[in-house]
């Protein structure tokens, strides 16, 4: 198994310009685990690392949000919300739920998805 | 006749011969269950041939009309119902290997039949050339040795049928054994057939067909267009040939069809048969349209039962098979294909039949295959656990139900194996790959020296 230990306090510094307030913690994925949970659910089917499907790729997802400073949180509510999706054709779908409801499980997805 | 089997210098006139000796030596070769049927004779060195490997994963009830439900195929059905391509969201590198063994899980609505034990996916490897004659394509696969097709047995009064396909009532409720042959085919395109490129398969799997919620023999014969179509059940069929591609009953009448079949409307569909072409040396050859049809001509085995006598029609010359007839204890231990001017003769009813007795469902009838439905031969060997199968398909087919292969051509093919006594869709499939004649595609057939 792999462990991933990824201090985004750097990026997050860079992408902050001169501010430094983002605590300096480093998020820690198991990125196996991560990926297996991600298939097993289909998520792979629509989000790709870096090509656009049906869904956006994982690192135009973890672009914005470094960009809008959003966090695991917010990935979070999209993988269990159920939240309207808006296609490219105009229509509206809901959003694939995740199997699981363990917030471990769906954090370290979550951060994997980021890391992209 | 050139009899250096190691060069390539007229391979056409070696399959010639091959063929004609095997079946001269057929009547011997079933008897003896030698090495030389399936034997590869095209004297091609397949070592120079590149290799290509193919995943086939196990469909189970993934229908054309499944795919493009909202409830069913979660978040893929209107892109499905467009027309996008399977591969644009299945394209993870393990994703058939995935995508099987989840079907196969015992958990999915897909597949309501545990088959405990059975793979979610088979490897193929492929290899394809062609010389100027024709093309050849080589697979290989692990998997059983499915030689034994279903029989005719006698019990004291009547010819029953003997051994279904492992996905039967009899079979899964213990009353008859998993009988059932080995194929290898592929479905090919040349860009005709909308969306084949995109979806392949899946395009003539339907709700209606044999093991998928299959339309009962009283809705088939109450509907003009199976009517005129002279067929009592569903097979495979094309978008095109109905008016409603999701319902089997709206099938377009014959004149409208001759339309789109001339205009290259259907797919072309080869089957190599481990039972029923195999031993002759033959690939069935067909198409798809609004059924699944074999070429004109004739194919290289026809049935053994007489619908008037209800009695087969063939039985085996006991003087070159050693008996009249099988018992269901030789069954997997000899080759018991039934070969007319080999090792069959004339049906006699007097030849005092005991309960028990058993006759093969089909003879195979080598000099009467004939026509388009001949065009194919194959070579399929068994050994040490693995399928090695060689077809030959001539170039330039100018039949109105063949694809033609030209040197240059770039088809969509999808590929099917049936392993284990299987049938329908118990099979295992491939998305659609490209297959190139000497041109850039997912396999190159490269040209022989
Ligand atoms: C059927 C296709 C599909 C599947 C399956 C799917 N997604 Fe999505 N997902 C989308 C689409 C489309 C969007 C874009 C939503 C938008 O931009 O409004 C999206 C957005 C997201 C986002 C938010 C991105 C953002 O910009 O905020 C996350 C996180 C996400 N998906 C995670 C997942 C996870 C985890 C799974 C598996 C449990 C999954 N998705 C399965 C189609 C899918
Ligand atoms: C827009 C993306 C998309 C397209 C196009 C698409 N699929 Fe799917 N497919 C999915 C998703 C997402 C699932 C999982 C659905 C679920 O069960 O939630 C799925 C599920 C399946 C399954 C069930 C097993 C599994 O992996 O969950 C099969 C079989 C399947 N698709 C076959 C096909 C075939 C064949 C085609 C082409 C004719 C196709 N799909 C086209 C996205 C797609």
């Amino acid at each position: 198994m792999k462990r991933n230990l990824r201090p985004l306090v750097a990026i997050a510094a860079l992408a902050g310009g001169l501010s430094l307030s983002v605590p300096a913690f480093a998020q820690q994925f198991d990125a196996d685990a991560a990926e297996n949970v991600f298939k097993d659910n289909d998520c792979h089917k629509c989000h790709h690392a870096t090509k656009a499907k049906k869904g956006p790729a994982l690192k135009k997802i973890a672009a914005k949000y470094k960009e809008k400073k959003l966090d695991e949180k917010e990935a979070i509510k999209h993988m269990t919300a159920g939240q309207k999706v808006k296609l490219d054709d105009g229509k509206e779908e809901d959003h694939k739920i995740i199997d699981t409801k363990d917030v471990k499980v769906q954090t370290n997805v979550a951060r994997w998805m980021l890391s992209h | 006749m050139d009899q250096r089997t190691s060069s390539f210098s007229d391979p056409k006139m070696k399959i010639l011969a091959a063929s004609v000796a095997a079946v001269a030596a057929a009547g011997l070769v079933a008897c003896a269950g030698g090495p030389t049927r399936g034997a590869d004779t095209t004297g091609i060195d397949w070592n120079k041939v590149p290799a290509n490997k193919l995943v086939l994963f196990y469909p189970g009830k993934s229908s054309y009309e499944w795919l493009r439900d909202p409830a069913a195929h979660k978040g893929a059905a209107s892109e499905t119902a467009r027309g996008d391509s399977c591969v644009s969201c299945h394209d993870d590198a393990k994703e058939e290997q995935r995508q099987g063994a989840k079907i196969l899980s015992g958990k999915h609505p897909l597949e309501p039949i545990a088959l405990p034990g059975k793979p979610g996916h088979v490897d193929v490897n492929i290899q394809a050339a062609y010389d100027d004659k024709n093309v050849y394509l080589r697979y290989q696969w692990k998997g059983s040795n499915d030689i034994e097709y279903p029989y005719y047995r006698f019990d004291g009064k009547e010819w029953k049928t003997y051994g279904a396909p492992r996905l039967d009532k009899p079979v899964q409720e213990g009353k008859q054994p998993a009988i059932y042959e080995a194929r290898m085919s592929f479905m090919l395109d040349d860009g005709k057939v909308p969306m084949f490129k995109e979806q392949g398969c899946w395009l003539t799997c339907h709700e209606g067909e044999r093991d998928l919620n299959p339309a009962t023999k009283e809705d088939v014969a109450a509907n003009a267009a199976m009517k005129a179509y002279k067929k009592s059940d569903v097979r495979k069929y094309l978008p095109a040939s109905r008016s409603n591609p999701s319902d089997w009953r709206t099938g377009k009448l014959p004149d409208e069809l001759a339309k789109i079949k001339a205009a290259g409307g259907f797919v072309d569909l080869v089957q190599w048969r481990a039972h029923r072409s195999n031993p002759v040396g033959g690939a069935d050859d067909g198409y798809v349209l609004e059924w699944r049809n074999f070429d004109a001509g004739k194919n290289h085995f026809a049935s053994n039962m007489n619908a008037a006598t209800k009695q087969p029609n063939f039985m085996f010359d006991a003087a070159r098979f050693g008996a009249r007839a099988v018992s269901a204890d030789q069954v997997r231990t000899k080759d018991n294909f039934l070969i007319k001017g080999a090792n069959a003769v004339p049906f006699d009813p007097n030849a005092g039949w005991k309960a028990g007795d058993m006759l093969p469902r089909y003879v195979l009838q080598p000099a009467d295959a004939t026509g388009s439905a001949a065009d194919n031969k194959a070579y399929g060997i068994w050994k040490d656990g693995m399928w090695t199968v060689v077809l030959v398909r001539p170039l330039n087919l100018a039949n109105p139900d063949d694809k033609a292969l030209k040197p240059g051509g770039v088809y969509s093919v999808g590929f099917a194996l049936h392993d284990d006594n299987i049938t329908t869709r118990g099979h295992y499939v491939s998305y659609t790959k490209t297959l190139g004649i000497g041109a850039k595609a997912d396999i190159v057939a490269v040209k022989l020296p």
